[in-house]
């Protein structure tokens, strides 16, 4: 698979848009080779290679200052399929309003992956044979680390090499490949009567980059291990601690508040917060588009241009938001490289780590509880009303103590979580676009018993 | 429109899909048209068009599934995904695929016959709804600070052949029109609202672009005078129709046929089992004309199913797709579901509901001395093995001595699956299914699905609120 067959693809949407009248347009393909497996006991159950390939195009009709817009994305590039739907596409463009602010970005920059390392040769050279007996290991590991680990929900190994090709009107051409390796661990375990079930995972652009799976086995099931027992504590108010994992989750909250799109529409308890200190002294967020190796790293967004790195909280006062080019224009700002598949999304977001790791933050901790898994997903992004269920442990005298299930968590990201981060742990990762280390809180309402 | 394909290439992929061995092979082809128009500042936004065309070929041995997906549908591709899919067995060719018959299924959706496209209709009436949904949103109250919306169609056709001879094809039609609205009162107030389902724009007649946006409107404005919800253990009364959401946490996942036949579902092996209240009686239904979660045949090409999960309290069956149906010694129950070809399909719910018990509204909400009426959810969600879900309040309200009295922000209400359905302690006689617009995630998979339920009384439900009595 080479660079030229995505971006010849890319090359013939943007003809065919250009062709059907748009007067910009703008195409991106990828070619993805996917493999994945899954094993549960002694046994691979799941087997799953193939390669997908999609074209997406950005057509915009009518004159500069007063563009109409529509996108696509198709899987059918056979054919004349292609030249088809871009007509369609532009005819669509038709229907909607003219737009001061639609069209491609203005300036061009460099589009060169340069030293990113996104792209890892171990993951084309790895045998499935191996793969196979990564996701074996893992079972086998997981069941091994304790007899009350009897079942599983399947071990995953999974990999992916893709290959994407961008042009636009303006005269842009790039195409960069990336590669991503993964294992995620997910053990049953049988806590008397009940079942119990965690998982861990690992991520990265390179299989070098992954935990060993002994490692990712072993941390899953003793996820489980550290809840048997748990039962639901009384309705009190209490510091929460987030483990690494969970942590990052409340990231996504932050991103969503941060995301011009919801800003501009004042869905965001952050839409007319910026110069101003929101979040205690250790809250420093960063999109970096350009970390090296990292799972959101790439040289340029999807509408071409170049990523960087923006300081979007530093020590609690709220920066910037995060913009495409379309966003940037409708609020006056400049694109920060976040265009992502239509809208706006990460590139490395993340918490600033501290320099503590998570069990002395744990005995630094009287009484409070260490959050190790999150249900439910709904923040009220326009107040900032955060409510999850969670199960965890509860410490006492720094120690963990009791674990504990069936109560949830609550507070306001204005006024209780972002001023309220009094402590940072050292424990980050990048494992995924969005990541943090374990922090804590220093008050949420548990509800509870 | 017509993408059907030519039987003897799909009776040609099932015989090399079954080259080295298995006991079934299938093949699933796809050829999905969407199209979307975005309204933001009384302006037509955005406009977009999906293609999503390609084919999936599946081999069985066991318990083992070999999977491999295309976007090419040139015989030499096919051909070559089916010998990747075959890579997973090893028992050597046993079974001759069956000669291809065309089954014909009863269509469950309801289309206009004048639409275009299978109902997917004209984007100019998409415009024609979302302008109707700006100026109502935005004249109906002075609070009113923002009205967004998004009108989306799709056509998904798709055709199976399976190794045992069947050869199926399916056309389903989707719509959706939403409102989101932002009103500014003490605090922000954001509301969301949809309906649609598996039928064609004239469903727009009856449900109007106007009460859709009034609905979206009214939420927004009760969500910018709400305050804190309330922490803590109360009796909390779940509203008729999106209330489904916690029929489909607390037990529908847990009845999926995959978590059973692998036992890490607390329902394992429990079928005939007391596992809720003698009030609860819960069914998917795949078989309802033109609901969101409705199907004509699923992703395997087993006719959508009327499917009693629980009868008064007792666990009844699970929900199988043909692999789990097959190794659990039953049959599917036409749940085998795929977001898209380039998934294996999986056992899902369609539209899970909970008939009519005999209280009234007024009754339920005046038993209640102190605790909080969930009208509303924006979503949930489950752990299967342990039983813990939770669902989140998009409308809620505190009822104080016996009245509905002050909204209150959005909350999760958490609780265990079996030990809530044991404390359903009152069902109101007016069930309904909830407007369609409810998306479920299971292994990354995103399905449309259908939920619905009568008003009903929790007797004690931990609502995760942050005011502390």
């Amino acid at each position: 698979m080479s660079n030229d067959a995505a971006l010849e693809i890319a090359e013939r949407g943007l003809r065919s848009a250009l062709a059907a009248g748009a007067s910009q347009a703008e195409a991106t393909c990828t070619i993805a080779r996917r493999f994945s497996v899954r094993a549960r006991d002694v046994e691979i159950d799941k087997l799953e290679q193939s390669t997908g390939r999609g074209l997406s195009l950005r057509v915009f009709v009518g004159e500069k200052g007063k563009l109409r817009r529509a996108a696509l994305a198709t899987t059918d590039l056979t054919g004349d399929g292609i030249e088809l739907i871009a007509k369609r596409v532009v005819e669509a463009a038709h229907h909607v309003g003219p737009d001061p602010f639609a069209g491609l970005p203005d300036v061009g920059g460099s589009l060169d992956a340069g030293d990113l390392q996104i792209e890892a040769d171990d993951v084309a050279s790895r045998s499935n044979d191996e793969k196979i007996q990564d996701a074996l290991t893992l079972e086998r590991e997981a069941r091994a680390f304790d007899e009350h680990i009897d079942n599983s929900n399947g071990s995953y190994v999974a990999d992916s090499q893709v290959t994407l090709g961008f042009a636009n009107s303006s005269g842009a051409r790039a195409s960069y490949r990336s590669t991503n390796a993964s294992l995620v661990s997910s053990p049953v375990g049988r806590d008397g009567d009940a079942k119990r079930t965690a998982s861990y995972g690992t991520a990265a652009r390179s299989w070098a980059g992954c935990e060993l799976p002994a490692k990712v086995a072993r941390r899953a099931s003793s996820r489980i291990m550290a809840m048997f027992g748990a039962a639901p504590i009384p309705t009190q108010s209490l510091p929460v601690i987030f483990e690494r994992d969970v942590a990052s989750a409340v990231l996504s909250d932050i991103f969503a508040a941060v995301n011009a799109a919801n800003v501009a529409i004042q869905n965001s308890y952050l839409a007319d917060k910026v110069g101003e200190k929101v979040g205690s002294d250790l809250v420093t967020i960063v999109d970096d588009g350009r970390l090296q190796r990292g799972m959101g790293t790439s040289p340029f967004d999807s509408e071409g241009v170049p990523t960087r790195r923006t300081v979007v909280f530093a020590g609690g006062v709220l920066k910037t938001h995060l913009f495409d080019t379309y966003y940037a224009r409708k609020l006056g700002a400049k694109s920060t490289g976040n265009a992502a598949g239509g809208g706006i999304g990460p590139n490395n977001f993340y918490l600033e780590p501290g320099s503590i790791g998570l069990e002395e933050l744990i005995a630094q901790t009287k009484r409070g509880l260490l959050v190790l898994s999150i249900i439910g997903f709904a923040t009220e992004c326009a107040t900032g009303t955060y409510s999850r269920g969670v199960s965890g442990v509860l410490i006492e005298n720094g120690e963990l103590a009791k674990a504990v299930d069936g109560v949830t968590i609550a507070s306001n990201f204005l006024t209780g979580i972002l001023p309220g981060i009094d402590a940072v742990a050292s424990d980050l990762r990048f494992d995924s676009g969005i990541t943090a280390p374990s922090f804590r809180v220093a008050e949420m309402t548990i509800s509870g018993e | 429109m017509s993408h059907e394909f030519d039987p003897s290439l799909l009776q040609k992929t099932l015989a090399a899909a079954l080259e080295r061995g298995g006991v079934y092979a299938d093949v699933f082809v796809e050829h999905r048209i969407s199209q979307s128009i975005r309204l933001q500042d009384s302006k037509m936004h955005e406009a977009s068009v999906g293609v999503t065309s390609g084919a999936g070929v599946r081999v069985v041995e066991g318990d083992r599934q070999g999977y491999a997906y295309t976007d090419d549908l040139s015989e030499a591709a096919l051909l070559d995904a089916a010998c990747v899919a075959s890579l997973i067995a090893r028992n050597g060719a046993r079974v001759d695929a069956a000669d291809l018959r065309v089954v014909k299924v009863e269509p469950r959706y309801r289309v206009d016959e004048r639409a275009s496209d299978h109902g997917l209709g004209d984007l100019s009436a998409y415009v024609a709804f979302l302008q109707r949904v700006d100026a109502t949103g935005r004249s109906y109250d002075k609070r009113i600070d923002t009205v967004n919306g998004a009108m989306i169609g799709e056509v998904q056709h798709v055709q199976i052949a399976t190794s045992e001879g069947k050869l199926v094809s399916d056309t389903r039609p989707m719509i959706v029109l939403s409102a989101q609205i932002v009103a500014r009162g003490q605090v922000r107030g954001f509301a969301s609202y949809a309906d649609g389902g598996r039928t064609s724009l004239g469903f727009y007649e009856k449900k109007t672009p106007e009460s859709i946006a009034i609905e979206a409107a009214r939420i927004a404005v009760m969500n910018a005078e709400a305050r804190e919800a309330p922490a803590g253990e109360m009796p909390v009364v779940v509203g008729a129709g999106s209330g489904g959401v916690l029929l489909h946490e607390a037990v529908g996942h847990g009845l999926e046929g995959d978590f059973n036949r692998e036992g890490t579902s607390l329902y394992s092996g429990r079928v005939g089992e007391r596992v809720a209240s003698e009030l609860v009686t819960i069914f998917d239904d795949g078989d309802i004309d033109g609901e969101r979660g409705s199907l004509s045949v699923d992703d395997e090409g087993t006719p959508g199913q009327h499917k009693i999960l629980i009868e008064r309290g007792v666990l009844r069956g699970y929900m199988l797709d043909s692999l789990n149906g097959r190794l659990m010694g039953g049959s599917s129950t036409g749940s085998g579901r795929r977001q898209n070809f380039r998934f294996l399909p999986i056992p899902r719910m369609c539209n899970t509901y909970m008939p009519p018990g005999d209280s009234t509204l007024d009754e339920i909400i005046g038993s209640v001395e102190r605790g909080v009426y969930a009208k509303s959810f924006a979503g949930g969600q489950v752990d299967i093995s342990r039983g813990d879900f939770v669902f989140m309040i998009s409308e809620g309200y505190l009822i104080e001595h016996g009245k509905i009295t002050a909204p209150i922000r959005g909350a999760t209400l958490i609780g265990n699956g079996p030990a809530i359905m044991e404390k359903v302690v009152a069902v109101g006689s007016d069930a309904r299914l909830a407007n369609g617009q409810y998306t479920c995630g299971k292994n990354g998979q995103m399905v449309p699905v259908g939920v619905g339920m009568p008003t009903v009384k929790i007797s004690s439900l931990t609502v995760g609120g942050s005011a502390l009595q």
